[in-house]
Order: structure tokens, then C-alpha cells, then sequence
């Protein structure tokens, strides 16, 4: 349980945020500048406030009115940066361990925190590097090793604005779904509403000032709305599932997605039956058609429900169900109006189209 | 070749450089450090305070110290309660060497812990350790350059300081007379060839001292770049 009651004055506005939440993992979505990086600082310990208070499950972590403030060491809580931060003097083994030291005198399990942190995050080949020499998504993961190894009850991550150009295999979101799966508590500063919807149970959309919307990642993330605010975000429908079988002879693999439906992706030699894979296809690149196609060249068709269409300035973004699986695509206004695809269009059957290549593997 | 009596020198100025140099890192770190996170009033004038001894001239010093060390003055007097002798003694060298070095370590060291980012401080401190445990494994380290320059500065002004000593300690020969204070004594005794051994002897030392450290901290830094 996390509960924030806040004052907190920036530069040109005062951020108020007042919320509870007893969600596992939390997204907070925003414009740049919208004190997103300021409230994960508050809840860290890193910044002071005007007035206010922070709870994280029960214990009182900051309340200006008890003129309590806990040091950011005793919180038991996990920053990952948006420039990662780490300590330039030590390599990355040093910069994982710098926080095991004083958790605890148990050795063998800050060892087993150790080793379990390198595992997770996949830095073993790592550990002797400078952070120099690292690609700015392997910073991402040693910085947030580096927080998962002292074993926080809650961890804050910043998304690098950046991350929206980082290469797919440079990207944090599969590594993230894999902390989510050991139930740590998380926010998770991000642009992007597909890793939203991927990662989250709850969704917070801040805005200059406040909180503009928050709930089910699916139902809050109001594309349009979202659009507006942010000019950054990004919707990129994300698929986590497993390989479920192979065919050597065409080169692809049935990629079978945990919510649900089978997809054809092109087979990698590692991407073999039972192999867990994530993979992501963005919501310009999934194609609508209103009727059942025959001869098409591409691997997928789905036939889905639609469940929302929402304006954009100069697109449309549809939502849909394919057997169990949420998808988003993007259509132009031009192409929703000779669809017939328009607001009251919920309900309808559409058939998705993706073409094999346009699914790209995230891990 | 030295002679005995040069080489005797030579080790007696290096002793109490060293021994100088060594007795002020804990103050001047301590010092630093306060000087680096204190952002209150009052701290540009500890600043100036401490930075008194690089502008005085160090006759001036050294008569202060004399004052206060003499068994008639203040803490002479307690001193010598305690059965402990400092004026014209080898401590008195090492104290007036100290007292003129202090802020030549302080303030590259200063520097350097304000160099040190604040959020990769407040980053640590999430990470479960406490403000000095912080300053010592993550400021301490990353301020390795500032320490090795303030270090060789107080050093260096030690090998060469002569008039805070010359009051204190006088130039008292395999006492307290030290390199700087022997090229003086020889120079005004005539013996003008013995003191330009003793010169090109503290050339030698500066030399090998500065060059030794320019490979110690280039290789440092090389390993700090981000």
C-alpha cells in the first residue's frame, strides 16, 4: 500500500498528488516537465517537501505535519534514474554490491540477493566493465540490479526519454516484467502506453499540477487525451508469451502470447518450443481490414472485436480484442471514415493484420 | 655522491615532510568535507581563516607559533606541565611545516568534494548507507585526484618551507636543520659550492616527487572517465 498526500512546488507550477494505491506495479505517465522525476524523489527521500505525507505499507516515510523524515537510507527504497547513475569509480560488480554492505548481516543472503539481481537483469557478463563502456541499456539494468539486489519494498524507476529511441534489445521492459513476476512493488515512469498496459495494474497519468487520470491501465489510458498532454507517448502493443512451436523449413516460430491467441513470428536460432519471448509490433504497423481477407501475403490475421475508438488530432487509435489479446492500432482519419469506423464502431468485427517482420522481439 | 651529512639531511627534511604531510590528511580531510557540505553562514570565514597561512608571511606565522609554544605562553606552559618539549625541537619543525601546508591540502580537496555530483550522493544514500559511510567509499574515492594534488602541494611546501621553522626550530644541524634551512646556512657561511649541491639535491627530489605523481593521477583519471 502506497498512499501520497503532497505538496510540492516546481518551478512554474505546485505538483498536489494525493493517492493510494495497494497496486503491485504502477505506471506514471506525463509530459516531460510534469514532475513525474520530482515525485519519485520525494518518495525516495531525495527531495523535501512543502507539506504532505508518504506512507508506503503503513509506515510513515515522510508527514511534514508529525515532522517526520525518514533518511533515504532507512526507507527501503529502490531509485533507478533516468541517467542510471552509476558510480564511475567502481565496476559493475562494485556498483551491484554497493547497497548489499548494510542490509543486513546476513552474508549469504545479500549473496544470494547478489547473484539473484545478476540473473535476473542478465549483467553476468558484465561485472567486471566500467560504466563507461556500457551501452545505455546496460546502464539501465546494472542500475536497477544495483536497487533490486538491496532487496527495496519498493522500487522507482525513470524511463530514459531516450528509451524511446534505444535499439529494441536496449530496452528495459522484458527485464521489468521479470522483477514484476518476483511481486516487487514498482512505478515505472514511461511514455509508452503499450508497456503500460504490458507492465502495469494501474495506471497514473499525471499532468502539471496534478493527477489526471488513474485506474486499469486499459480503461485510464484514454488515447486521446494521452496524446494531447504528452506528444512524447508512444503506443506499442507488447506481447508477452512463449514459443510454442517451430517450423524450421518457413523460418518461424508460433509465438503463443500469455493473454492469449497464436501469432507467426520469424524463427530465431534461440526461439525454440518453451522459450519465454517478448515481442512488440507498433500500433502504426498493424493493419485494419472490416472484412475477412483472402490472399494476403501476411502470416497473421486476426479476426478481433473492437472495444474503443478514439480521435486523435489526425489519427485514430482502435482498440481491439483478438482472443483474449488487447490490441491498439492506428489508422488515419481519412482511412477510419471510409471503414465506417467511427466512434459508435464498438462491437464491430475487424480483422488485424500483421505482417511477420513487423513483430519484433523485445528479449 | 652524497656525503653523510647530505644524506643525512636530506633524510631528516624528508622525515618531517612526510611526517607533516601525514599528521594533517585526517583534519584536512575532516575539514574539506565540512568546508564541501556546509552551506551555512560563517563559511567564508573559516575559508579565510584557513587560508591565512598561504597569504601571511611565514616569519609571521612562525612567531605566532612561538609565542603560543614558548614555555611562557599558553599552550608552552601546558606543554611543559605534561613534560613534552616542542620549540627548537623536530617537532616544532613538523608543526611549523603543518601549519603552513594545512591549506594547500584543504583546498584542492574542497574542490574536488564539490566536484562529486549530488545526486550520485543522494543516489547512494538509497542504496542503504549513511551520510559518512557515503563520504567514505563513494566522495572519498571519486575525490582521489584533489587528495593526491593536495597531498603533494602540502608536501612540497614542506620540503621547502624555512621561515616559520627558522623561528621556531631554529637551524640547529641533525636537529632541526633542514634542506631549505642548510642551502641558507652554507649560503651565508661562504660555502657556495656545498649549497648548490644541496640546491640540485632539491631539485632532484621535486622532480622525482612531481613527475611520480603526474603518472599516479593520469592513470586515475583515465579509469574514472564516464
Amino acid at each position: 500500500m502506497i498512499e501520497i498526500d503532497v505538496q510540492l512546488p516546481l518551478d512554474r507550477f505546485t505538483l498536489k498528488v494525493n493517492h493510494k494505491s495497494e497496486s503491485i506495479a504502477i505506471a506514471l505517465l506525463g509530459p516531460s516537465g510534469c514532475g513525474k522525476t520530482s515525485l519519485l524523489e520525494v518518495i525516495a527521500g531525495l527531495r523535501r517537501i512543502a507539506a504532505g505525507r508518504v506512507l508506503v505499507d503503513g509506515e510513515v516515510l515522510t508527514d511534514t505535519a508529525g515532522k517526520v523524515s525518514m533518511k533515504p537510507e532507512r526507507r527501503r527504497v529502490g531509485y533507478v534514474p533516468q541517467d542510471s547513475m552509476l558510480f564511475p569509480h567502481l565496476d559493475v560488480r562494485g556498483n551491484v554490491r554497493f547497497g548489499l554492505k548494510r542490509t543486513g548481516g546476513d552474508s549469504a543472503e545479500s549473496e544470494r540477493r547478489f547473484q539473484e539481481a545478476v540473473e535476473v537483469l542478465e549483467i553476468g557478463p558484465l561485472l567486471s566493465r566500467r560504466p563507461y563502456s556500457l551501452s545505455g541499456g546496460e546502464r539501465q539494468r546494472v542500475a536497477l540490479a544495483r536497487a533490486l539486489a538491496t532487496a527495496p519494498r519498493l522500487l522507482l524507476l525513470d524511463e530514459p526519454l531516450a528509451a524511446l529511441d534505444m535499439e529494441l534489445k536496449e530496452r528495459i521492459l522484458p527485464y521489468l516484467l521479470r522483477v514484476r513476476a518476483m511481486k516487487t512493488r514498482m512505478v515505472y515512469v514511461t511514455h509508452n502506453v503499450g508497456e503500460a498496459i504490458a507492465l502495469a495494474d494501474e495506471a497514473i497519468v499525471l499532468r502539471e499540477g496534478g493527477i489526471e487520470a488513474h485506474g486499469a491501465p486499459r480503461e485510464v489510458l484514454s488515447f486521446s487525451a494521452l496524446a494531447s498532454i504528452d506528444p512524447q507517448v508512444r503506443f506499442d502493443n507488447i506481447l508477452d508469451g512463449s514459443i510454442s512451436a517451430r517450423d524450421d523449413e518457413d523460418g518461424t516460430a508460433t509465438f503463443t502470447p500469455a493473454s492469449g491467441g497464436h501469432l507467426v513470428v520469424t524463427a530465431t536460432p534461440d526461439l525454440v518450443p518453451g522459450v519465454r519471448a517478448t515481442f512488440t509490433v507498433s500500433a502504426e504497423d498493424v493493419l485494419v481490414a472490416t472484412h475477412a481477407l483472402d490472399g494476403v501475403s501476411a502470416r497473421n490475421v486476426l479476426e478481433a472485436r473492437i472495444t474503443a475508438v478514439e480521435r486523435q488530432e489526425r489519427q485514430v487509435l482502435l482498440r481491439a480484442n483478438a482472443s483474449g489479446c488487447e490490441w491498439i492500432a492506428k489508422v488515419t482519419q481519412g482511412a477510419a471514415r471510409s471503414l465506417g469506423l467511427s466512434e459508435d464502431a464498438e462491437g464491430l468485427t475487424i480483422w488485424l493484420v500483421v505482417k511477420t517482420q513487423a513483430l519484433r522481439r523485445l528479449r | 655522491m652524497l656525503t653523510g651529512e647530505e644524506l643525512s639531511i636530506l633524510w631528516l627534511t624528508l622525515g618531517i615532510a612526510i611526517t607533516s604531510t601525514l599528521a594533517i590528511l585526517p583534519l584536512g580531510i575532516l575539514g574539506a568535507w565540512m568546508l564541501s557540505r556546509w552551506r551555512g553562514p560563517g563559511r567564508g570565514l573559516v575559508e579565510t581563516i584557513l587560508s591565512l597561512p598561504l597569504v601571511l608571511p611565514p616569519t609571521a606565522v612562525g612567531l605566532l607559533l612561538l609565542q603560543l609554544l614558548a614555555k611562557s605562553g599558553p599552550i608552552g606552559r601546558a606543554l611543559d606541565a605534561l613534560g613534552v618539549e616542542v620549540v627548537f625541537t623536530w617537532k616544532a619543525v613538523v608543526l611549523a611545516c603543518a601549519t603552513m601546508s594545512f591549506p594547500l591540502l584543504v583546498r584542492p580537496l574542497r574542490t574536488a568534494f564539490d566536484e562529486v555530483e549530488p545526486r550520485l550522493i543522494a543516489l547512494a544514500r538509497t542504496l542503504g548507507r549513511g551520510p559518512f559511510d557515503v563520504f567514505l567509499h563513494l566522495t572519498l574515492p571519486m575525490s582521489w585526484r584533489g587528495l593526491v594534488t593536495g597531498a603533494l602541494l602540502a608536501f612540497s611546501r614542506a620540503l621547502g618551507e624555512f621561515g616559520a621553522t627558522i623561528l621556531i626550530a631554529g637551524s640547529i644541524p641533525g636537529r632541526t636543520q633542514t634542506l631549505s634551512l642548510a642551502i641558507f646556512q652554507r649560503a651565508e657561511t661562504g660555502h657556495d659550492a656545498e649549497a648548490m649541491r644541496l640546491s640540485g639535491l632539491t631539485v632532484l627530489v621535486a622532480f622525482g616527487l612531481m613527475w611520480t605523481t603526474e603518472l599516479i593521477t593520469t592513470r586515475r583519471t583515465r579509469r574514472l572517465r564516464t
